[in-house]
């Protein structure tokens, strides 16, 4: 038994993107205990967003919760307005959705892989997929108009039409971005400096994933088949459009790192599906109702499940709303993923979660 | 060469998040990367307030994140500059009036060059940046004349003459 000392971590650190604290009890450079304390950014979105601003601006709202997903944030919310409005909005409007979803992916997971390089030391590697990941940010700036933030889903429809040279150039660049991220995916899984620091590191197995209720890549990585892409048709058609599930065993860093490049792969074939066979229809559905009753919506971000529900009461304000954010499931597992780890490993096992915090804290 | 002008060529930067959406953060991120690539000013960042220079905030301040933002500001050593990004971190933006929000960062802490935008792009931000190197030349000029009027040390205002204080040393030393 030796002495125990005890290591914060946070709320301002390098390898911290946002403010989160971790407390670690140490013993021998093990850590044997984690206390997490993630709400330094709680802005009360929620009750603002039921008296401050009517319901068609709650979307633009809502993206500002989440400057990483703020597509799936804002996308979540338009479709549980209309589900409140009790409209259909065009199938041209659902593909361009989801094309700016999987966009966006691509720029989330590329950010994680980046940070966990450069968490785990490796520098250059950081900037090698900062320099890929670029591709991203051009493309979603040209589809939405702004780098983050795209305001893209509004209540009824999309706000932006794709051009046909936009769409051309999308298709030219995913094809040179594939060599690129076969590059990347050769060094992520074959690096032996890498993999010491990654393989082992902050393993959960799928017994304690499935009791901890983890979601999103981090359960995928331990062998959880959860993604809501697989199990809703309704509001997205994610199978019409070539989704495919991506699982790993082992749970740990390494396993994530794997989930996130082979989801990419994915995301990219979905782009190509919807540009290639996308509908021609009007791009917005118009309605004078006011939102009225419940009503429930999952969508799957980059980095798990988002939840949202709103009450309506036939007025301009909504009675209610409330949002579950991915992180917000994974904070348990996350303390406990640390548990028999070293210390020294904590930045690159904390990047490898991909924590949003501004998401979970609202 | 002296230490004005390597901080002149080389200014540190801290970056913290007050509460904000981590859209600009992420766009500071990208600035680190090669694309922008910050560093080719001499910009490097860093974990440590000890060693900074520039001291970039987005979000508008969360109550429970004011405290940490004003330690962060008192750690920092004269001069230093404050770089306020976004439309949130200089006015408050979507979320002013949200009842766990300040309006911005200048309630707590001063603040010299404002990057508009939201999300704010890393032209702006290095545009900003390069701003705040120009008010931290003055600042450190206005603190060196400060001290070169002040021929004799003030003992008993518990002051101390930086300009030849090598030289008191040295006889004791020897």
């Amino acid at each position: 038994m030796g002495r125990q000392y005890e290591i914060p971590i946070g709320a301002q650190h390098i390898s911290l993107l946002e403010p989160l604290h971790f407390k670690f009890t140490t013993e021998n450079e093990k850590i044997v205990a984690t206390e997490a304390n993630v709400y330094y950014v709680h802005r009360g979105i929620e009750q603002a967003c039921c008296s401050k601003f009517k319901f068609r601006q709650v979307s633009f709202v809502v993206g500002r919760v989440c400057g990483l997903c703020s597509i799936s944030h804002t996308t979540a919310y338009s479709q549980v307005a209309e589900k409140l409005l009790k409209i259909e909005i065009p199938l041209r409007a659902k593909y361009l959705r989801m094309l700016v979803i999987e966009l966006d992916r691509i720029h989330s997971h590329l950010l994680c892989l980046s940070h966990v390089a450069e968490n785990s030391g490796f520098e250059a590697l950081f900037m090698k997929t900062m320099q890929y990941r670029e591709f991203s940010m051009e493309l979603l700036e040209a589809v939405c108009g702004n780098r983050i933030q795209y305001d893209f889903s509004i209540v009824g429809g999309v706000a932006r039409d794709l051009k046909p040279q936009v769409a051309q150039s999308i298709l030219e660049r995913l094809k040179k971005f594939i060599p690129q991220l076969d590059e990347l995916m050769d060094i992520y899984k074959n690096n032996w400096t890498l993999s010491l620091k990654n393989k082992g590191a902050g393993a959960i197995t799928k017994e304690d994933a499935m009791r901890l209720n983890v979601v999103g890549p981090f359960a995928r990585a331990a062998g959880l088949a959860i993604d809501v892409r697989n199990e809703t048709e309704d509001l997205l058609p994610w199978k019409q459009v070539g989704f495919e599930m991506i699982t790993e065993t082992s749970g740990d860093v390494y396993a994530r790192n794997m989930v996130r490049l082979r989801e990419l792969y994915v995301s990219i074939r979905i782009i190509e599906n919807i540009i290639n066979g996308l509908p021609e229809s009007a791009l917005i559905t118009e309605t004078k109702a006011f939102p009225d009753g419940e009503a429930t919506v999952r969508l799957e971000a980059p980095r798990g499940e988002l939840f949202y529900y709103a009450k309506g009461n036939k007025t301009q304000i909504l009675e209610r709303l409330k949002i579950k954010a991915p992180t917000f499931s994974n904070v348990a597992a996350m303390a406990e993923a640390f548990t028999g780890n070293e210390y020294g490993s904590a930045p690159a096992i904390i990047a490898s979660y991909d924590p949003c915090l501004s998401c979970t804290a609202r | 060469m002296n230490l004005a002008s390597y901080r002149k060529k080389s200014p540190w930067i801290l970056h913290y998040n007050a509460g904000g959406c981590n859209g600009c953060d992420i766009e500071i991120l990208a600035c680190l990367g090669p694309k922008y690539d910050i560093e080719r000013f001499g910009m490097i960042n860093t974990g440590n307030p000890k060693q900074s220079d520039i001291l970039l905030v987005t979000g508008p301040v969360t109550k429970r994140s004011r405290e940490r933002l004003v330690e962060i500001y008192a750690q920092m050593p004269e001069p230093k500059v404050v770089v306020s990004c976004g439309a949130c971190a200089c006015t408050g933006g979507v979320f002013r009036g949200m009842y766990n929000c300040e309006g911005g960062v200048d309630q707590y802490i001063p603040v010299d060059v404002y990057v508009c935008g939201c999300g704010t792009r890393p032209e702006q931000i290095i545009d900003g940046v390069v701003q705040a190197l120009g008010i931290l030349e003055q600042k450190t000029k206005a603190m060196e004349v400060s001290v070169r009027l002040q021929k004799e040390p003030l003992k008993e205002e518990g002051q101390i003459n930086r300009r030849n204080i090598a030289d008191q040393i040295k006889p004791a030393l020897s």
